[in-house]
């Protein structure tokens, strides 16, 4: 029978190792050939501290230890059962060798998840996270799921399970050995989420443990519109007063659901209200935005008026992709705006056109040559939802026609789709975007395991980047 | 209005099991500056615990507890988890105080918080704090109440499909419902029964026979997710008594494996439990000192008793291993003493391989699971007289809380050893 100890049971959504052993990510054949198996760009060459999350193993008995350097195998796989019932799974088949034993005279054969690799499954290679990022749907669900965490004030569940052989188990029959439960979290104890519904702005504001006063972020998500509070949770588990804006798609706000019937007033709004709060540091807010968000955060932070720190930018476009209604910025329905949709040939819809720049409502443009303040702008090469990378060489160039290369940073991630998330989730590459007037489910783009390595990559970034512009 | 960023308080993990260490680290504090690390706990009595370390920032403007010397407060030195162990009720407290956890279902909420300055921090507001959560069940361990036959008592059952080895865990003679010890034991891999086997301050009229503890370990054996043949014993103080009674006498109680922490043998052959305490207070009450703080010692009785091989269990008939594990500066039993007593039992019937035997240095009698405050003497209801006196449980807080940590590790090592090791394994050098 086996014994699974999993070191540091709760832990917070992004806590974990890099995905190296000697400073390189290994990726299977089918995304890079062995030559470009290269570091990611800026990936860090050190390693990194123990990790939070280990799996280790102990079964067998002594003879097999000292005589027979073979193999055990054994088959894990971590099963979640996130909101909405779907059930997520992923498997990795683990493989003991002789530098798997970390100490000789100890009795027990062990077999870890940090230093062994896998030969099979949902990933391969060294990977002690790939039980969390390459979790997904588990056969016989829906398609095109998603997996996000809508209350943020409970943890993911996940179990993870030791089965014999190298199987997967959805497969008949498997004998599972031993399972332990981790629980997963954004919200770091004492953190304090509150609900604002106040000066008309909607939102959620989460606030970190302690006396403050804190740096704080304005938190942007994109055109699935409603408020999305996991981020900002997660930034105040990290020490930033976090404030997720609503803007779109959301009850409470005014006018039609399928329509932003809010604009420059309401943002402006919403950065005063973070700024006036009594624990936060007035001069010490960033604004952080995702896909439409980026927009949103461009034209905040440089159009009107007020002074954020730095800005943050993922897999979005430099101006609107619909036509503005009123100076004001509101622009018209979104989803009237078809022409640049293309579809593949499964029937699933990209959005990838509609933000070239070239497609981009002139008079929306943000003016980025008037940016004063440092702005990360984070791309995924295989985004199939927004023409990052073209956005991105818009205002790189634009910011060197005007001498301030020095307020901009790139980082780019090959194999890596539109929703950069915090690590350790896993990517879908596509999931359900509309159900009215017609089922749609559209392409985000983004393979397993680069995904994966870009979250983890950025997010360390992103903290590094926020702590030299808002904590110095 | 313009406000500087405030130090960066961190601990990593912020929730974990009570066994499990914490890193704390200040960041962003003005360089070569002074600075007080608190803890700062409300327990369940509405008392207020508090434990903290004086330390001097580096020229990063880093504090880290893990790696800097504390240079007074509760703790001195180096000492990663001088914030928990040396933890105390704060001035002005009721006296007499123990730390324990009565629901083990939520966390213990400590607050770790860091202040300007060394002496008169309380008087100031803090920096930062952030909260953490310190956890005897793992999540996915089941509690399940225990009723049946008349056994009291509550069921932890580790996550997944088992089966598990089982334990039973009996604490002393300050009786009640303890189930602290065996949630951590059931995290760790063990189904485990705590069993309540008479009331706070009941001994005396307990009428507790051989058959209750029978039954209860029969229930931890035939549990559909327990392995029948690898139940174990874990007692302290009374609880260590009681288990080697049943190891030694009982038909139906045959444990892989014992642990006796702080652990008596004297059981009057042939009465019952409640013959324990008569026979200590009637026949050896000019034995009982009092210290100059009035606080009851018992050790001295128990020299006494264990002169006579009447009133002691016959050990030397257990044929399970035994892990035992003592203070030496224990005031309330001469355990070290009966320790060696039990090793020359044991070793004229040819048995001592079965022991491991810990003793250590100036640790008192409450060894409890590592990071727990010490308790050098604290409250406790004699049975017979219903008196609340206080007694010493000895030890001094440093070495004592070492103690616990190491003892832990031992514990749960011999645990897996023999409840998970193979059978054919014999035991090396």
């Amino acid at each position: 029978m086996a014994l699974i100890h999993v070191q540091v049971t709760y832990t917070m959504s992004t806590c974990g190792p890099p995905i190296t052993d000697a400073g390189q990510t290994r990726w299977p054949p089918p995304f890079f050939s062995s030559e470009d198996a290269a570091l990611l760009p800026g990936f860090p060459k050190q390693s990194f501290p123990p990790p939070k999350a280990i799996l280790k193993t102990s079964s067998g008995s002594e003879r097999e230890h000292f005589c027979c350097l073979t193999l055990l195998s054994l088959t894990c796989f971590a099963a979640s059962l996130a909101m909405c019932f779907n059930v997520f799974t992923v498997n990795l088949t683990l493989t003991v060798c002789k530098h798997g034993f970390m100490f000789p005279l100890c009795l027990l054969v062990s077999s870890k998840v940090t230093t062994d690799h896998s030969v099979g499954g949902s990933y391969l290679g060294c990977e002690p996270m790939g039980l969390f990022w390459g979790l997904q749907p588990a056969p016989g669900e829906r398609e095109g799921l998603r997996l996000r965490k809508k209350n943020v004030e409970a943890p993911y569940t996940v179990h993870i399970s030791l089965l014999e052989g190298h199987v997967s188990p959805s497969e008949g029959q498997t004998t599972r050995l031993a399972t332990v439960t981790t629980e997963r979290w954004y919200m770091a104890p004492g953190v304090k989420r509150i609900e604002i519904r106040q000066d008309g702005v909607v939102g959620t504001l989460f606030l970190p443990p302690g006396p403050g006063p804190f740096p704080a972020i304005l938190d942007l998500w994109g055109m699935g519109g409603g408020l999305v509070e996991y981020r900002s949770a997660l930034f105040a588990s990290r020490g930033y007063a976090s404030l997720s804006l609503a803007y779109f798609g959301h009850k409470e706000l005014p006018g039609p659901l399928n329509r932003i019937n809010v604009g420059d007033s309401y943002f402006k709004s919403a950065f005063h209200l973070l700024q006036a709060h009594s624990q936060v540091c007035t001069d010490r807010i960033g604004i952080f935005g995702l896909s439409f968000g980026v927009y949103l955060s461009l034209r905040i932070g440089i159009h009107l008026g007020v002074t954020p720190s730095c800005l943050i930018c993922i897999n979005g476009p430099v101006g609107s992709t619909s036509k503005l209604s009123d100076p004001d910025g509101k622009t018209k329905q979104f989803k009237s705006e078809q022409t640049n949709w293309t579809f593949d040939d499964q029937g699933y819809v990209s959005f990838r056109k509609v933000s070239l720049p070239s497609n981009l409502f002139n008079g929306s443009l943000v003016k980025t040559e008037n940016l004063t303040c440092p702005l990360m702008y984070i791309v995924g090469e295989d985004d199939q939802s927004a023409s990052s990378k073209e956005n991105a060489d818009l205002i790189e160039e634009t910011l060197r026609s005007v001498g301030k290369s020095h307020l901009f940073t790139r980082l780019s991630y090959p194999g890596a789709g539109h929703l950069i998330e915090p690590p350790y989730s896993p990517n879908s590459r596509a999931s359900l975007w509309s159900v009215k007037p017609k089922k749609l489910v559209t392409l985000w783009g983004g393979h397993l395991a680069p995904h994966a390595a870009a979250q983890e990559d950025s997010w360390r970034k992103i903290l590094e980047f926020l702590e030299s512009n808002l904590r110095v | 209005m313009l406000r500087a960023a405030p130090p960066l308080l961190s601990v990593q993990p912020t929730r974990a099991l009570v066994d499990e260490q914490f890193s704390v680290l200040v960041e962003k504090l003005p360089l070569a500056c002074p600075v007080t690390v608190r803890s700062l706990h409300h327990s369940e009595d509405k008392d207020d615990w508090e434990a903290y370390g004086f330390y001097v920032s580096d020229h990063r403007g880093v504090v880290s507890v893990s790696e800097d010397l504390s240079f007074g407060g509760t703790y001195t030195g180096k000492e990663p988890m001088g914030l928990l162990w040396s933890m105390r009720p704060v001035p002005g407290s009721r006296s007499g105080l123990r730390l324990r956890r009565r629901n083990v279902c939520g966390p213990m909420l400590v607050n770790i918080l860091v202040y300007s300055g060394h002496e008169g921090f309380r008087g100031r507001a803090p920096l930062a704090s952030v909260l953490t959560e310190r956890w005897h069940m793992a999540p996915g361990v089941q509690r399940i109440k225990v009723g049946q036959e008349g056994v009291r008592g509550t069921l932890f059952i580790p996550p997944g499909p088992g089966p598990f080895p089982g334990l039973l865990d009996l604490w002393g003679g300050g009786g009640g419902l303890v189930e602290y010890r065996a949630a951590l034991l059931a995290s760790r891999g063990y189904v485990s029964l705590a069993l309540e086997y008479f009331s706070a301050g009941e001994l005396q009229s307990a009428d507790v026979e051989f058959s209750y503890f029978e039954t209860a370990f029969n229930i931890i054996k035939e549990h559909p997710k327990v392995m029948a043949d690898r139940v174990g014993l874990f007692g302290l103080s009374l609880g260590s008594m009681v288990s080697l009674y049943l190891a030694s006498e009982s038909t139906v109680v045959q444990p892989r494996c014992i642990v006796c922490i702080s652990g008596n043998y004297c059981y009057p052959r042939g009465q019952m439990l409640r013959g324990v305490n008569e026979n200590l207070r009637n026949r050896y009450f000019d034995k009982e000192r009092v210290d100059e703080n009035n606080h009851h010692i018992w050790r001295d009785i128990s020299l006494e008793i264990i002169k006579d091989p009447a009133e002691k269990v016959n050990v030397s008939k257990i044929s399970a291993p035994m892990l035992l594990v003592n203070g030496c500066d224990d005031q309330n039993w001469c355990t070290v003493e009966t320790a060696e007593d039990i090793t020359q039992m044991m070793r004229a019937v040819g048995k001592e391989h079965l022991l491991s035997k810990l003793a250590y240095p100036d640790t008192g009698h409450l060894i409890e699971p590592p990071y727990s405050p010490h308790f050098r003497a604290t409250n406790f209801i004699v049975d017979i007289t219903k008196k609340k006196v206080i007694l010493l449980w000895g030890g001094q807080t440093k070495p004592h809380s070492d103690a616990q940590e190491d003892a832990w590790r031992k514990i749960l090592s011999f645990l897996q050893h023999h409840l998970y090791g193979s059978p054919t394994l014999k035991a090396r050098m």
